[in-house]
């Protein structure tokens, strides 16, 4: 029977480092640990074996199952009083539960009695956010990157907030904070890419799309030849091919000649090879069934067709 | 490797061994009545073999060797959990209506 409770742990242990969202299969593996109490006579009394009740506080609440989600905050602050953390976990558990205004004026208690409530103030810039006041947010968000510079997820949300409403060069902004602070990370840079891309910047956009492939590609396969992009490398050459088609059409760049970055475009017969190069890397993604596509080769036709079209 | 693990148990077992002998050694020229005397040869030899199976064992029993450069571990990652942001994540959402039970 521990067995299958560790390896319940384990799993959920798993999704946590993954930061990944998938409530349902959280709350359906942890709801009868809970009930079951045999978790209370696991070794450790740390902060680190009470963490899956704060992952399955969360997710219980995403599934409405408040009743859950109550029973674990309880054992939480009944185990570690006073905590900031816990604070915040009650603070979401208001906000799923009561109005919005309700959930603010409890972050706003939670920050005046303790200022560096860092936790804090991150969610209520997400009540106002969801609230619907994007005006408040952004200053709020603005003012707490300022505090705290180094905060990645602040950057992102930034970025995110800014792209909802249309603000490209804000969130370009954003992104470029988010680069600097994670510099290994190819998905920010694709990110920063595809922003550059819509707002019209294509210069700027080929170049962080070939960083991407750069980023993601190994000597080695390069060297090989025969190597299939997949993944974030596919959708960067994707990149690749529509910057190639955007800038060859415009050749005077009267499109992106007003832009802040000012990069300045590959050549013209540099151009003309990343367009080749581009456009037999997609034909090669789509025409070899590689490992990972389990289901064989299917799109091949549309993307004929789209790479021969316009 | 079970390679590594017989040889790493070899030299414990080696210098074990010589351990023995050394102590054997001392009280038999303790028994003699001359208690300084020098360590045989042979016993040196086999500490320092020991050693050597011992470090050649111990570098073949490790674990499976993991990659080290970013762009595999980033291989294994997915554009979700990169943008997740759990600290700013909605919660005022349709779950409570599309899964909760109903009163």
């Amino acid at each position: 029977m521990s067995a299958s409770l560790s390896e319940a742990l384990q799993k959920l242990a798993n999704y946590r480092s993954k930061n990944s969202r998938e409530s349902l299969r959280v709350f359906e593996l942890g709801a009868p640990l809970l009930s079951n109490d045999k978790w209370m006579k696991q070794k450790g009394d740390g902060a680190d074996s009470y963490t899956w009740l704060e992952q399955l506080a969360l997710a219980a609440i995403d599934v409405g199952r408040t009743g859950v989600a109550d029973k674990c905050i309880e054992i939480l602050s009944a185990k570690f009083p006073e905590s900031p953390r816990v604070d915040c976990l009650a603070g979401i558990y208001i906000e799923a539960t009561e109005s919005p205004e309700a959930a603010l004026r409890y972050y706003q208690n939670l920050l005046e009695k303790d200022e560096s409530n860092a936790a804090a103030w991150k969610r209520q810039i997400s009540a106002l956010r969801h609230l619907g006041k994007l005006d408040v947010a952004v200053d709020e968000l603005s003012k707490f990157l300022d505090t705290y510079y180094t905060d990645l997820e602040g950057w992102l949300e930034l970025a995110d907030i800014y792209s909802t409403c249309g603000r490209y060069d804000h969130a370009l902004e954003s992104l470029q904070h988010a680069m600097l602070l994670a510099p290994q990370n190819p998905f920010y840079v694709l990110q920063a890419a595809e922003t550059g891309y819509t707002l019209g910047d294509l210069p700027l956009a080929i170049k962080f799309f070939m960083t991407v492939v750069d980023m993601t590609t190994s000597d080695e396969e390069e060297k090989a030849g025969d190597s299939v992009p997949d993944g974030i490398t596919l959708r960067a050459w994707f990149g690749v091919k529509q910057c190639t088609r955007g800038l060859l059409q415009d050749v005077r760049g009267t499109a992106y000649s007003n832009t802040k970055s000012r990069v300045s475009p590959p050549t013209a017969a540099h151009l003309a090879l990343l367009d080749e190069l581009s456009t037999e890397r997609l034909l090669t993604a789509y025409s070899t069934s590689t490992s990972s596509t389990a289901k064989g080769i299917c799109g091949r036709d549309a993307l004929v067709r789209w790479l021969e079209g316009k | 490797m079970m390679l590594g693990r017989t040889l790493l148990l070899a030299a414990i077992a080696m210098v074990l061994h010589a351990a023995y002998s050394v102590y054997e050694h001392l009280s038999y020229l303790k028994a003699l009545g001359k208690p300084e005397g020098t360590l045989p040869q042979d016993i040196v030899v086999e500490v320092i073999a020991a050693m050597f199976i011992g470090i050649l064992g111990a570098s073949l029993n490790n674990p499976q060797l993991k990659e080290i450069t970013w762009r595999s571990e980033m291989k294994k990652r997915k554009m979700d959990e990169m943008d997740a942001r759990p600290g700013f994540a909605n919660y005022t959402h349709r779950g409570n209506s599309l899964f909760g039970v109903s009163k």
